[in-house]
């Protein structure tokens, strides 16, 4: 039976050599050596969508996020696939990374008071010879809360935000396993190794979807974490972020005290619940909340007309805990109300982000440098957005924003 | 037959002048209102009672005073050092409480000075403030939690909408009353807050007639005297702070004597000529937290909710507790003033031995407020002895949205922290009332030294928040993970939520 | 004269190792120097998938790299000599600090293109990005020159101290600026040439916008000249059209700080 803890370490694997920490009695893949805590470091991020629903093969992000090999150094790397189950597509899919069958056991018990279990899996992984085992065991759930039971109406949550709480509880205890993917018709899989590895690892190449977002690692610490490595993800919001937020205990504390728990010892973490909390939770359109995170300088804002003025200063003056200060570029992919893809850099554009499209239009591309792009669309036209502009681009719908227009195109007062 | 009781306290601060550069201008004996410099035989000569206020020395051409601090005239004693042993005979000679002014003369108090801060390096970019914005405008008052966004996607303006004040930077001139200080001083701060566009407090003496031009730029403070508190009055200024206590004497109210209640304390206090200005310890509508919410909700209706009604308390040991429950009662913003706070006469007992150091308070209030879920709803002001640009940083990085500053623009008039306010005989015209010593301040002079002191340390609050990386005051609220603690008392690393020296992230 | 024949090489690099990552640049870069010290005298990349530092630190001013497909980022950096004309589009820094030698780039250039350049030349055909042009100097006459035929976005030659920049707007609406916020901001030397608007608001600390000299025209014409002869594009011949960013001080943030004895 699981024990929810307000203790910060969670389960974790180690992909290299390190001491080991005897703690407590678990085994050393568990634990997370106490003096290697936070990784931060540049990486590289990439993502695809076609927007007229054809679908894309896991070999073709792959491709994309290996072109830029220098932008990883082996300790981390993931992808996330959207449009993956269209046969489970009500079905909520947690993709789980398990130390051992004993956590399989455990959790699968704490899932079934809670939730019902449509069909479960183990994901298929390949021993990839150069990474180091040990590795965890991967699983997958298609699963519907109880919404009947006690313990729910008592939380008097709805479901998504139900879901959110059983995923926190989860990643908090001390139970050997971790949720790393929780939404619908999606699932993320990453690990600590180069993107090829990670890639050959999934044998990502037999998956196809809508769309792909993927990352690769630079940290600066040593050993990496399966669960720490992005694409960091929660219901159907998964984050890829490349730079380093210098707000992070700022924004933590507003995420906490929304009711979410940063337990991947990561600032990319607090991202994700942000987009959760502002656009899901609060309701704000996306280019709004894109300017809660990246807003202008005040300045610039006393330029603007006077309602889109009393706008952009009461975004920014009410969520000043969102803002994220410091050199970011993220790819964000969601399910609602149609599989999207949003891109956002800095409001000093401190990180790369390039944009392509295919001549066709009917695929869209993200990356932080283009010749990932090139390299799987050679007459891609390609484009920078701005500096804290986001880019829509939604399945059915296109580019439904470039990332160069007016701040507030789009938002309805 | 009365027996003489007083025994003469061994003078502390002598006044040397050298007589060979003296040109027997007779300036300084001028210049002193402690009466301790004559002229006698030719030659400038100290009597006993100098207080090293320092003004001799800067009116005298010659550049030939120094003052010196004698040799202690008791025997060393480890357990009674002087100070105490003063006292003790002070207390004897009169049987009265003693006074005393600005802020707690403990050595051991202050925890700034143990913190040091974060700065970008390699993973992250510096910002330089010179070339690249650095923003440092600050927002006063309650915010709604969330921009309101109809059922159809559009957002609505009115409903989330809030009175706020607006601070170029996130720095406010504390609360200090007409009658506490002279109007030449209390001009010259309005007069800076006007032009460098922050807010100041009016004190609890009311508002003069002649300030009211500056009442966009000022915060009204209702205190237990209500003293000059009118309907006109509230409407016209940017905010409204009640004060229950404050850092340099919690549970105290004040006392104004009747000698200096002249007509221009009078006036704007709305009290006769010649009464003690009292105010009482507690407010005595407040006896309780459902008491303040009373008043808190009685000030914003009659200021038809246009304006930020907050609170000012004084750091005590619950102050976590309490001002959870403020927030509660309806407040739109909390001052916590420190245990270092100044004052202009405050009994020496309380003031050095009565609440917290700011530093906790902060971090205890800010930590309070996000377990409850209520930080973001008010905005937190921070103040008792913020020293400089690094105390003020370090302040904000603890929790503070905007910290209060009075010595230090106090010094920037001129004070020099005798700690003889409550005396009434400032020699710089700032803690008096009368008015050829108030007609030593020239209030342009001394507002413009204030603007320049602000200025420089909003530069100096640039230069660290872009070598930390951070492009805006508001992503280092309470950012106490850019903070670490390297004093001699771990537990205060712990209490304050910062990680000792040496921790990395995580 | 030998012929081109003798001293031409073409090298495909469209190979990927058992990582996925494309040809390492060290074995690219390691190929295209032993070429030149060979004698080549022109080299040409076919398939360049993102590979960095390419011709990095060259010094030999009658070599000639072709570049096909998109090089990586710091293209040319510390450039000292030599010609680098690439036939697509540019990533990140491109001509990174460079002393001497010439980049054409048929296509775009991203952010920080030409950092602290201190000589030569970069033509951009189309657009760049962030921070172009930033800490660009001039030293003993020589002065690196920088022309964008497109548009830049903010932070265009930011710590300027030297060299010049022409931001040409081609192709752009009448009314849109093609430089955004914080032109100029910290220049105390060099000067930016931009065709169309240049307002207040979008100028840095220390920029301002001054008239231009005959001696600044006679100067951009020449960039436009090399421009127009690069790419076959004609930019506007109008002097009206165009106004100059500089400096007026080269000290400008002299009153700043105070140096008591505290």
């Amino acid at each position: 039976m699981l024990q929810g803890n307000d203790g910060p370490v969670p389960a974790s694997w180690m992909a290299s050599d390190f001491d080991a920490y005897p703690q407590q009695g678990r085994s050393y893949v568990v634990d997370i050596p106490h003096r290697h805590k936070y990784r931060m470091g540049s990486c590289g991020i990439a993502g695809c969508i076609n927007t007229d629903g054809s679908m894309i093969s896991g070999s073709k992000i792959e491709k994309m996020i290996t072109t830029m090999g220098e932008r990883e150094n082996g300790l981390g790397a993931g992808f996330v696939c959207y449009g993956l189950f269209p046969d489970y597509a009500d079905e909520y899919c947690l993709q789980v990374l398990y130390e051992s069958d004993q956590s399989r056991a455990g959790l699968e018990e704490y899932l079934s008071d809670r939730a019902y279990i449509i069909k479960d899996e183990k994901v298929k992984t390949v021993a990839v010879p150069t990474m180091k085992p040990p590795f965890p065991l991967v699983w997958r759930y298609f699963i519907r809360p109880k919404t009947n039971t006690e313990s729910f109406w008592r939380k008097g949550l709805d479901e998504e935000d139900y879901m959110v709480h059983m995923v926190m509880q989860i990643n908090q205890a001390d139970n050997g396993a971790f949720c790393v993917s929780s939404g619908k018709n999606m699932a993320v899989f990453k690990g600590s190794g180069y993107a090829k590895e990670i890639a050959q690892f999934y044998d990502i190449g037999r998956y196809k979807g809508n769309m792909w977002l993927s990352h690769s690692r630079f940290p600066t610490n040593s050993p990496g974490w399966w669960a720490g490595s992005h694409p960091i993800s929660i219901l159907d919001w998964s984050i890829c972020h490349n730079g380093e937020i210098t707000s992070y205990g700022v924004n933590k504390k507003l995420v906490e005290m929304a009711g979410y728990k940063c337990s991947l010892l990561t600032d990319s973490e607090v991202i994700t619940y942000l987009w959760d909390l502002l656009v899901r939770r609060h309701g704000l359109p996306i280019p709004a909340a894109s300017f809660a995170m990246a807003p202008w300088y005040y300045k610039d804002i006393d330029r603007l007309d006077e309602q889109l003025r009393q706008l952009a200063l009461q975004l920014r003056i009410t969520y000043k805990e969102a803002f994220l200060n410091g050199p970011f570029s993220i790819l964000v992919g969601r399910s609602e109300p149609n599989v999207t893809m949003i891109a956002l850099a800095d409001r000093k554009k401190l990180r790369p982000l390039v944009m392509g499209v295919s001549e066709d239009g009917n695929s869209v591309f993200a990356a932080s440098e283009e010749c990932a792009i090139k390299a799987v669309q050679k007459d891609a036209e390609t484009w920078a957005p701005k500096a804290g502009n986001p880019v829509i681009v939604r399945l059915g719908e296109g580019i439904v924003r470039r990332g160069t227009e007016a701040p507030f195109q789009g938002v309805r007062l | 037959m009365s027996v003489q009781t007083v025994v003469r306290l061994p003078e502390k601060y002598r006044p040397v002048v050298d007589h060979e550069l003296c040109l027997r201008c007779k300036k300084c004996v001028r210049a002193c209102s402690y009466e301790v410099l004559e002229f006698k035989d030719d030659r400038i000569r100290p009597k006993p009672g100098c207080v090293a206020c320092l003004r001799c020395v800067y009116e005298c051409p010659a550049q030939c005073i120094t003052v010196k601090e004698m040799e202690p005239q008791f025997a060393h004693h480890a357990v009674f050092d002087p100070v105490l042993r003063r006292s003790i005979i002070a207390q004897s000679n009169s049987g009265g409480v003693l006074l005393s002014s600005c802020g707690a003369n403990v050595e051991y108090m202050d925890i700034f000075s143990h913190l040091l801060l974060d700065a970008a390096q390699v993973t992250n970019p510096s910002i330089d403030p010179l070339r690249e914005p650095v923003e440092t405008r600050t927002y006063l008052g309650r915010r709604p939690g969330k921009v309101t966004v109809t059922d159809d996607g559009r957002i609505d303006l009115q409903s989330s909408s809030t009175p706020l004040v607006v601070m170029d930077m996130p720095i406010m001139i504390g609360h200090i009353s007409l009658g506490s200080i002279s109007y030449n001083a209390q001009a010259a701060l309005f007069q800076a807050a006007s032009e460098l566009n922050i807010v100041a407090g009016t004190g609890e003496g009311g508002l003069h007639a002649d300030f009211y031009k500056h009442s966009k730029n000022l915060c009204a403070e209702v205190a237990s005297g209500r003293f000059g508190v009118t309907s006109h009055y509230l409407k016209e200024v940017s905010s409204v702070e009640i004060k229950i206590g404050q850092g340099a004497k919690p549970g105290h109210g004040g006392h104004l004597p009747g000698e200096k209640v002249q007509e221009l304390v009078s006036q704007t206090r709305m009290i006769p000529l010649g009464t003690d200005a009292l105010s009482p310890y507690p407010h005595h509508d407040i006896y309780s937290i459902e008491d303040l919410q009373q008043l808190i909700s009685v000030l914003k209706e009659s200021t038809e909710y246009q304006v930020p009604v907050g609170v000012k308390i004084a750091a005590v040991h619950n102050v976590g507790a309490i001002a959870s429950g403020i927030v509660r009662a309806g407040a739109d913003f909390i001052t916590v003033d420190g245990l270092r706070g100044g004052t202009g006469s405050a009994p020496r007992v309380i003031r050095d031995h009565a609440g917290m150091p700011i530093e906790i308070a902060i971090s205890a209030v800010d930590q309070r407020l996000q377990e409850e879920g209520l930080r973001d709803k008010v905005t937190l002001c921070a103040s008792g002895s913020i020293r400089s640009a690094a105390d003020m940083i370090k302040c904000i990085a603890l929790g503070a949205d905007v910290v209060g500053v009075c010595t230090a623009a106090m010094i920037a008039m001129g004070c020099t922290v005798c700690q003889q306010c409550h005396r009434g005989m400032c020699t710089w015209g700032i803690a008096t009332q009368r008015q050829d010593l108030v007609d030593r301040l020239q209030t342009p002079v001394a507002a413009q030294r204030v603007v320049n002191l602000f200025r420089a340390w909003n530069e100096e609050l640039k230069e660290m928040l872009g070598a930390m990386g951070i492009d805006s005051v508001e992503s280092l609220v309470g950012n106490r993970d850019r903070l670490r603690y390297i004093g001699p008392n771990p537990r205060i690393a712990e209490i304050l939520g910062v990680k000792h020296s040496g921790e990395g992230w995580g | 004269m030998a012929s081109k024949k003798h001293n031409e090489v073409v090298i495909d690099v469209d190979e990927r190792n058992e990582l996925g990552h494309p040809l390492d640049y060290r074995e690219l870069n390691e190929k295209i120097r032993g070429c030149i010290s060979s004698g080549m005298e022109k080299v040409i990349l076919k398939g360049v998938t993102g590979q960095r530092y390419i011709a990095s630190a060259m010094d030999d001013p009658d070599v000639k790299i072709d570049i096909h497909g998109t090089p990586g980022n710091d293209l040319g950096a510390f450039l000292n000599g030599g010609t680098i004309e690439v036939f697509g589009n540019a990533q990140d820094v491109t001509g990174n600090t460079m002393n001497d030698g010439r980049i054409i780039v048929h296509g775009n250039s991203w952010d920080i293109t030409g950092l602290a350049a201190r000589g030569g030349t970069i033509l951009i055909r189309g657009n760049s990005g962030y921070r172009v042009g930033i800490h660009m100097k001039e030293f003993n006459g020589s002065g690196p020159r920088l022309v964008i035929g497109g548009s830049v976005h903010d932070y265009l030659g930011e710590y300027m101290a030297g060299g010049t920049i022409a931001i040409l707007g081609i192709g752009m609406e009448e009314d849109v600026s093609p430089v955004g916020l914080s032109v100029g901001t910290g220049m105390h030397g060099g000067r930016i040439f931009v065709r169309g608007a240049v307002e207040e608001h979008q100028l840095g600390t220390a920029a301002h916008v001054l008239p231009l000299t005959d001696e600044d025209w006679e100067e951009l014409q020449s960039m436009i000249e090399e421009f127009e002869h690069a790419f076959g594009l004609k930019p506007s011949r109008c002097r009206d059209d165009y106004v100059k960013v500089g400096p007026l001080d080269s000290r400008p943030f002299r009153g700043h700080y105070d140096k008591t004895n505290i």
